[in-house]
């Protein structure tokens, strides 16, 4: 039986130092099966990095990352078996530019799954249409307008069927036309229940999607709650100076 | 928008680059042919000694593509590996542990290996490697063709090290953090991802580098292997038609280059990905470039 309370993702005193500037200065958090977690804070709050420490795209220097209750970050474990489980949407799309957009997605299939041609393609085509670029299969990333790869983006982390979807900022890069089209993917996903770990100031999408909401601050979590009441009545200072500044 | 007028057969046919080259040259040999007509009838130049001798150039002009080709092929070959030491070594080295004691002295090696052949005459270490070879394997026959070949893929590798470190320093790390994100492992994402978007961004200074190294094969002529320049000596002093050995050589070279860098243009333009690479009016300014005087001596 699944034991619904198990978190999928969860993060235990984290640190992450570059040189002598400490990123993460002892993350908890945890997200539980089908939630959304949407974090907040000021540029250099370690948001970006707390997200890739999950993927073990960055190694912490101490602290515990776990999968669904198996600890990660352990020389035993090959980081290519834990991000091959976890998607990753980020900022600047990062398609690969060499390749169209339905062999973006079956790159993975491909390669990591080892799956045969065929079987990569209809995957790939089904998750291209579930983001509604099934005429765009054939573009390379170039002929794509920026919502639209970083849809491509989504559809090629999808289709390795992950248990957890991170996203880095995935509409700071995008013109405003753009950005409506990415969040209603986000939130198809979100309602079909996946869980999701999602950085991004979006206010709309955090109040209406997410579950809870974390503002993080200079490597440090200052302030958890569900997002309506965060945003409405925050509890720090440093809270809401950011919020003023956020909606301007 | 684009002018009505443009769009007319002819002028879709002229803008096709490869037409214009080739009207260029037409052109130019016209020119060239002319100059060269009056030559022979004033009797300074002979078309008839030309005429007669082109074959028996052929097989040294063949000889000198053969050096060229081997060795390229050995420094394409060599150069991949250490053009990835040059490039991903620093950051390995910074990492750590057992990939530090790895990477730091196969970056030191590759490192001034690149700069030491890239700072020293051609001519020397083809000198230098003659020498050793000749000497260590005596009386062996052709040895000194093979002498050649030798250093002229020491030599070339140098560069395309360089090239190669260029060209996957240019791939982008949001690339390869993203191949990393899907789960695949780093020969994986060098194999899909950084080597075949390398590639297409150094087409043109591994031309170069091919262009370079055919005209750098003349220099075996002074080891005495027997390639083109050798076969236009020969002939030229012997016969006593130095000129016209020599204007028969160059044609060699251009015909076999000329045809080659134009097949380099059309590949790109065949692979070339959108958005990937070099803009249209960079190309351009490249592609003259590619004309440029290469110096290897």
């Amino acid at each position: 039986m699944i034991d619904r309370e198990k978190p999928m993702v969860e993060v235990r005193k984290v640190h992450k130092s570059f040189g002598d500037l400490e990123v993460l200065r002892g993350i908890d958090m945890q997200v539980k099966k089908g939630e959304v977690l949407v974090i907040v804070g000021p540029s250099g709050s370690g948001k970006s990095t707390l997200l890739r420490c999950i993927n073990l795209l960055i190694q912490p220097d101490s602290g515990d990352i776990f999968l669904e209750g198996v600890k990660v970050n352990d020389p035993d474990i090959r980081p290519e078996w834990v991000r091959q489980q976890i998607g990753m949407v980020f900022q600047s799309f990062n398609l690969f530019t060499h390749l169209t957009a339905i062999k973006n997605v079956m790159l993975g299939l491909t390669k990591v799954k080892r799956l045969d041609g065929l079987e990569a393609e209809k995957i790939a085509r089904y998750e291209l249409e579930r983001v509604g670029l099934a005429d765009k299969a054939d573009a390379y990333p170039a002929q794509l307008s920026g919502g639209q790869q970083q849809r491509v983006a989504i559809a090629r982390a999808l289709a390795l069927n992950p248990k957890v979807m991170l996203f880095d900022e995935p509409t700071s890069a995008l013109d405003p036309e753009f950005i409506h089209e990415v969040l209603d993917v986000m939130t198809k996903l979100a309602n079909e229940g996946m869980t999701m770990v999602v950085v991004s100031h979006e206010m709309g999408f955090a109040k209406s999607v997410a579950d809870e909401l974390i503002f993080m601050d200079n490597g440090v979590i200052v302030e958890v709650g569900v997002p309506e009441e965060v945003f409405a009545s925050p509890k720090t200072d440093r809270m809401r100076a950011f919020i003023g500044k956020i909606l301007g | 928008m684009r002018d009505p007028g443009r769009d007319s057969g002819w002028r879709r046919v002229w803008d096709e680059p490869l037409f214009k080259t080739g009207v260029g040259i037409v052109g130019l040999l016209a020119v060239v042919g002319l100059l060269l007509t009056a030559l022979n009838d004033i009797g300074e130049i002979s078309f008839d000694f030309m005429a007669s001798h082109w074959s028996f150039l052929l097989r040294y002009a063949l000889t000198s593509l053969e050096a060229t080709v081997i060795s390229f092929a050995v420094g394409f070959g060599l150069a991949i590996p250490m053009g990835l030491v040059r490039a991903f070594g620093p950051g390995m080295i910074r990492r750590g542990g057992l990939a530090r004691g790895v990477a730091s002295p196969l970056y030191a090696i590759v490192t001034g290996y690149a700069e030491v052949i890239r700072g020293t005459p051609a001519l020397v270490q083809i000198f230098l490697i003659q020498f050793w070879v000749t000497s260590t394997f005596q009386g062996v026959p052709g040895i000194s063709l093979w002498a050649g070949i030798a250093a002229l893929s020491v030599n070339t590798t140098g560069y395309q090290t360089e090239v190669f470190r260029a060209g996957f320093q240019s791939v982008g790390q949001g690339q390869i953090e993203a191949a990393k994100s899907i789960g695949m492992r780093p020969t994986q994402t060098f194999a899909s991802i950084t080597f075949p978007q390398g590639l297409r961004l150094i087409t043109l200074p591994l031309a170069n580098e091919w262009i370079a190294l055919f005209k750098a094969s003349s220099l075996l002529w002074l080891i005495a292997v027997q390639e083109l320049l050798w076969g236009m000596d020969y002939i030229g002093t012997k016969l006593n038609h130095p000129i016209d050995a020599f204007i028969l050589g160059s044609f060699f070279y251009l015909a076999i280059l000329i045809p080659l860098s134009r097949a380099v243009t059309f590949l790109e333009r065949v692979k070339r990905i959108p958005g990937l690479g070099v803009a249209e009016p960079q190309r351009r300014a490249l592609f003259a470039a590619r004309f440029a005087r290469l110096d290897r001596v």
